[in-house]
């Protein structure tokens, strides 16, 4: 199987990081359902390019968050994620969003008040 | 620390017009390791010295655990799959057939129908005289039968040479589904900087018969960077203080394009110093190849 992870190598995010993100992302959304069978870690490794350190380590980070769990011989799996967990991974990853537009609009000096408008017109393009 | 497959412990062999180490590598087991530097940098030798072609002047090989400097026992042998770099004019008049006859007399493990499917994926026939392949079909048979006998060690020197785009993607595919077993370690030295990318777990740079060093791929890309830092009060000699600069260069006004080989501390300094990093750039493998040669070269100049 293909995950669905795209690397960035011009990005000054570590890479274990950028996989991490997008597939503890696939797991939470419900993409990837309960029980299925992630592809082993060479094969992660070859379709992004990276070495299986990196993926041993995503794989490693994520069985600790309890996202994953490694059966011996046959693989690595994904865990049940019950609807609290979730919940509070669905809004991390959105709150971390969040944190990086409001360090974009820093950076350019915006005020307060720009950003609050920014953010409600943004609401209003992809919510109606 | 991981077990290592192979081993070197201050390996010298000396020459009339080339010295070779003193030389010491540890390859860990269960990855691939891929050697890079540039031609004449001792690869193919340190290859010849693992097999126990050539005999060092100085120092210990291990081998999957057993020392082979005092010469390689058969039993040893059968653990191990080598690629050379070049094939040998000899066999010639020999047909692949009657080539992996003698293999297969020498390897118990020779897997007949793993060496039939290799074949075929690689789109070799064998009833052709070695010496009438092609350059390409040579290599793809020599590479079938380096893996036919499910080696514990596979050394590859050059594997891809002389394969065209479509066999090198299919080579690259064999390579991976070898691994999947996670206990094999590959062992290969290569030019070609794709291949590094896509196999390698590790990275060991040799130059002028020495090491320079062995990364971690990802951590060796993920530390070299270009940066283009900016400040008001920037000048050259201010930006070559930054961690890890290995090059500074004027890029207009007050921005310098600065190489560096610890970007995380970098990046730090310029937020400390209150310096702006206008964009940065990853490092192709051939760029921080060069800049480590500088290095070594800068380093030696000080002695």
């Amino acid at each position: 199987m293909r995950l669905p992870i795209q690397i960035n190598e011009q990005s000054a995010e570590p890479l274990y990081h950028q996989i991490e993100v997008q597939l503890r992302a696939l797991i939470v959304s419900g993409q990837l359902a309960e029980g299925t069978l992630l592809p082993s870690i060479r094969e992660l490794a070859q379709t992004v390019k990276c070495s299986v350190i990196t993926v041993k380590r995503v794989y490693n980070d994520l069985e600790a968050e309890g996202l994953l769990r490694t059966r011996q011989g046959t693989g690595t799996y994904v865990a049940e994620v019950c609807e609290k967990e979730r919940d509070r991974y669905r809004l991390g990853a959105v709150m971390e969003a969040l944190d990086q537009a409001v360090i974009a609009a820093k950076r350019v000096k915006c005020t307060e008040e720009e950003l609050e408008s920014m953010l409600k017109e943004a609401i209003k393009k992809h919510f109606d | 620390m991981n077990e290592s497959a192979v081993r070197l412990d201050g390996i010298v062999l000396n020459r009339s017009n080339f010295k070779l180490g003193p030389l010491y590598m540890d390859i860990p087991l269960g990855y691939i390791t891929a050697i890079v530097g540039p031609n004449g940098c001792g690869k193919s030798s340190t290859f010849r010295l693992m097999l126990d072609l050539d005999k060092a002047d100085q120092g210990m090989i291990e081998l999957l655990g057993c020392n082979v400097s005092q010469g390689m026992d058969t039993e040893l042998k059968k653990r191990i799959g080598y690629l050379h770099d070049q094939s040998s004019s000899h066999e010639n008049s020999m047909t692949g057939a009657a080539k992996a006859e003698f293999h297969r007399f020498w390897y118990d493990e020779w897997d007949i129908n793993l060496y039939r499917e290799l074949l075929q994926a690689l789109e070799v026939e064998d009833h052709l005289m070695l010496g009438k392949m092609s350059k390409g079909m040579r290599r793809k048979f020599e590479l079938a039968l380096a893996l036919a006998h499910g080696p514990e060690l596979l050394l590859l020197d050059e594997p891809s040479s002389g394969l065209d785009p479509l066999a090198w993607k299919t080579m690259i595919e064999l390579l991976h589904r070898y691994m999947e077993q996670g206990d094999r370690t590959i062992l290969m030295t290569t030019h070609i900087i794709e291949e590094v990318k896509r196999l390698a777990d590790y990275i060991v740079f040799m130059a002028q018969g020495k090491v320079l060093g062995m990364y971690e791929k990802d951590e060796l890309f993920s530390s070299w960077y270009t940066l283009f830092v900016s400040g008001a009060d920037l000048t050259a000699k201010l930006a070559a203080e930054l961690p890890g600069q290995c090059g500074v260069e004027h890029a207009g006004a007050t921005t310098f394009r600065v190489t560096t080989n610890q970007a995380a501390e970098a990046e730090e300094w310029c937020a400390a110093e209150g310096y702006q990093i206008v964009s940065r750039q990853v490092l192709e493998l051939d760029e921080i190849m060069s800049a480590l040669l500088q290095q070594n070269r800068l380093h030696k100049r000080k002695i």
